[in-house]
């Protein structure tokens, strides 16, 4: 271990494994004993035997500006996130809270909009939002579950609080690496789990399956109600995971070619005829999913799909029109929608968010940029983002111009100097910012997947941890209470 | 099943017979280039035999117009611009695996694709042989995979009738190459070199030995063809194929529409009779490569029979619920 961990420097957030004195933190104690007695040799022998293992099994994801190799292994790195039981029972309290409150506030804003009028939100970035949807006004899906799989993005902040860096309510990925990865160090690294106390991860395709028949529309029997995944095709970079659920589930993975819609009911074409289809757990974004209703030119989608889910013939899951409340900018407002709609304060606060199109939050903004992280509202994947304090002078002047041109293009966070993790750089290791997306699932009641993506940075400078730019993941484990109090 | 899927499985049936019946060929014929060089003679021939009877002449001259001193050999196994090259098929059949993930288990698709990085992470340094083995092994270990790890459904009935149809397209062609290999007169049929060349051709669709076991006198040409073309119980005989077809095809469509799978099932029924009552002699007599043209479009027929009446049939207007 200390041949590993020569050099090894915390950066300006707290380390994972690491208390500020060097020593182990708690949840780390036990995988320390066994990881301690690794060396690079032994560090390098299983990497790239988990790289291997991935390979063959095609854990791939598809890089889109990469003309050559257009599939990838996810970069994986060994050593996991470990949180203990008694900070994720207060996690998990947090995120169920925090989607109840989303859900209600969908119903509400495409509803009677009370929380308008009550000032929760301003109805002008409501009504002017590109998430908003007018086409959803007066609907209300089976059960009121608008956000049946959300992916709440987490980061733990210098005083050692998970604070919510954004919620993904339309298509959130990255659940099938969670299970992978598991399975991985489960092959690769059984050696370092401490026996029995780690949270299995591999129910989840048992609570998804078991969700998508809870929210089928009315007057479908449970025994037979057809579900299917719609992918958009084996080329999109989550297509791996779009499989890997419809292997897990058992259902069937479709594409939008393989559907029609007669008489505002969905079938799926199949050699024995047509087949009726009732909830369709879709991977495509909403502007695709009907060609006569969204985009024209979408060859990824159904005609008619859309007349067929207002007519309450078939459930889309995840519902249209949630893009609304995952919006950067309205991210801002969920802690008062939570305190709104269920009374409650919020368990897991917000990262602070300044939405240039307050005039307020503008001012302090441009003023304040060079401390600032801004980012595009309605972009995700890691693009178009200034972080202030590594941005020159050129690049702040130009940031600020686009901002106010098009200020509620833009909101804008404080630096956040959130936790790292260790992470091997083929020699030693290096300490490495990294997120955690949990992942919900909401049918008749929410169940949260125990632990969920750990996303790390491509190197220590970096406090980008998309996949798109080159970051990697790693396996997060939740003990169990037995070991954790 | 969904239209599609079946398509895909039985297209996956197809390239992989494709892919581990181009290793075969190649490697008969490798073996006896060898041979034949070694001896001083020209293996060349050889080669453009084979390209003649994969019927891809006029792409190997457009290719070599490009690369003059591509061989054919080369052009036939690791050609990345050859869509049908022995690497360009195991490509196509992974990337359909990677489509069919949930269709098969896990254990044949980590052999595809096994297959795939090793065909295009490190190509002919290692020369065509332990390529070609590779596929033919592989191809092996993956139909064993699917019948001990597939759940016995509609898809493996698709994927087996892919199999079989591309088969029996492959053995027609590894009998109609016997007529692209010229031999240097009229008075050689029946000659050494006339049986010589008889032998490549029950090696390459892997029948020597079971030859020796059905006759037990000399390696002529009316033999071979009976045996390749009509023997019942010789498993890559045309024959053997179209029946083996047709049983799949059979429980395949059990549940499908009469209308959608009549068409398919009348070329098939016209095609067994025919072989059924054909006549060995009879066939080399009025020409063997004229019978086999004509075998290949039935087959053409027939898969284009099934894939307008059940693969992308328009459905009829939605049974009203």
């Amino acid at each position: 271990m200390a041949d590993l961990l020569t050099g090894y420097r915390t950066l300006a957030g707290p380390d994972e494994m690491f208390a500020p004195h060097g020593e182990y933190r708690f949840a780390y104690r036990e995988f320390a004993e066994r990881f301690r007695r690794w060396d690079a040799d032994e560090y390098r022998a299983r990497q790239s035997a988990s790289d291997l293992e991935q390979l063959n099994g095609g854990v791939t994801f598809t890089v889109y500006q990469d003309q050559a190799g257009t599939e990838r292994i996810f970069p994986f790195s060994l050593i996991p996130r470990i949180i203990t039981a008694e900070e994720w029972a207060v996690i998990e309290a947090g995120l169920v809270q925090r989607v109840t409150a989303l859900n209600r506030f969908l119903t509400d804003l495409y509803g009677e909009q009370r929380c308008i009028r009550d000032g929760v939100i301003p109805a002008e970035l409501v009504e002017s939002a590109p998430g908003f949807n007018p086409r959803m006004r007066g609907f209300v899906p089976p059960l009121g579950v608008w956000a049946h799989v959300a992916g709440i993005d987490l980061i733990r902040d210098r005083e050692g609080i998970f604070r919510v860096l954004e919620d993904n309510l339309r298509t959130p990925s990255g659940v099938s690496y969670v299970l992978e990865n598991r399975r991985t160090m489960l092959n690769v690294v059984p050696d370092l789990f401490p026996a029995g106390s780690v949270a299995p991860v591999d129910e989840y395709a048992d609570r998804l399956l078991e969700m998508l028949v809870a929210v089928r529309p009315a007057g479908v029997d449970a025994d037979e109600t057809r579900s299917v995944i719609l992918t958009p095709g084996s080329y999109n970079s989550a297509y791996f995971e779009h499989s890997f659920l419809a292997r897990q589930m058992g259902i069937e993975l479709v594409e939008g070619r393989d559907l029609l819609v007669h008489d505002h009911h969905v079938y799926l074409r199949a050699t024995t005829g047509l087949e009726p289809v009732h909830v369709i757990y879709r991977r495509v974004d909403d502007e695709f999913l009907d060609p006569l209703v969204f985009r024209e030119d979408s060859a990824l989608g159904v005609a008619g799909l859309f007349e067929a889910y207002r007519a309450g013939n078939v459930t889309i899951v995840n519902a249209i029109g949630n893009g609304i409340v995952d919006d950067k900018v309205t991210c801002r407002f969920v802690p008062a929608a939570i305190r709104y709609f269920l009374g409650e304060e919020p368990i897991l606060p917000n990262v602070d968010t300044f939405v240039g199109a307050l005039p307020s939050d503008l001012e302090f903004i441009l003023a304040n940029l060079g401390d600032l992280v801004m980012k595009p509202s309605n972009a995700s994947g890691g693009y178009g983002i200034v972080i202030g304090p590594q941005a020159s002078a050129a690049d702040l002047q130009a940031a600020r111009e686009r901002l106010r041109a098009n200020p509620s293009g833009y909101i804008a966070q404080p630096l956040q100097e959130f936790s790292t993790i260790p992470s091997f750089d083929g020699e030693r290791l290096e300490a490495r910012r990294a997120d955690l997306r949990p992942f919900v699932v909401t049918g008749a009641s929410s169940w949260v997947l125990p632990g969920g993506l750990t996303r790390v940075a491509s190197d220590s400078t970096s406090y980008i941890v998309n996949s798109s730019q080159g970051g990697g993941s790693k396996d997060t484990w939740v003990l169990r209470p037995s070991r954790g109090t | 099943m969904l239209s599609r899927v079946a398509e895909n499985l039985y297209w996956l049936g197809r390239y992989l017979e494709r892919a581990e019946n181009v290793a075969r060929m190649a490697e008969v014929n490798y073996n006896a280039s060898v041979e034949q060089r070694a001896a001083g003679g020209d293996d060349s021939q050889l080669w453009t035999a084979l390209v003649g009877a994969l019927d891809a002449r006029e792409e190997y001259a457009a290719a070599i117009e490009q690369t003059p001193d591509l061989s054919p050999g080369d052009w036939l196994i690791f050609s990345e611009s050859n869509p049908n090259s022995l690497r360009s098929t195991v490509t196509l059949a992974r990337s359909l695996a990677r489509e069919l993930r949930e269709h098969i288990s896990r254990e044949v698709f980590e052999e595809i694709n096994l297959l795939y990085l090793s065909a295009t992470r490190a190509p002919h340094t290692a020369g065509m042989r332990p390529f070609t083995a590779s596929v033919k092994r592989t191809v092996a270990a993956i139909v064993g995979l699917f019948d001990n790890t597939v759940l016995l459904n509609e898809g493996r009935e698709w994927l087996r009738c892919g199999l079989f149809i591309e088969r029996a397209d492959m053995t027609s062609r590894i009998v109609d190459a016997k007529y692209f290999i010229l031999l240097p007169s009229p008075e050689d049929v029946g000659g050494t070199l006339d049986t010589y060349q008889w032998m490549g051709i029950l090696r390459s669709a892997s029948a020597l030995e079971a030859f020796r076991k059905r006759y037990r006198g000399a390696i002529t040409g009316v033999r071979v063809a009976e045996m390749l073309m009509l023997d019942p119980d010789f498993p890559r005989s045309l024959g053997f194929c179209v029946t083996a077809f047709t049983r799949h095809f059979e429980r395949a469509t059990e549940a499908t529409p009469r209308q959608q799978s009549l068409p398919a099932n009348r070329e098939l029924a016209l095609l067994e009779l025919d072989l059924g009552a054909a006549n060995a002699e009879e066939i080399v007599e009025a020409g063997l490569h004229e019978f086999l043209d004509e075998f290949q479009t039935r087959l053409g027929r027939v898969h284009d029979a099934m894939t307008d009446g059940i693969f992308r049939a328009v459905p009829a207007a939605a049974a009203s619920r």
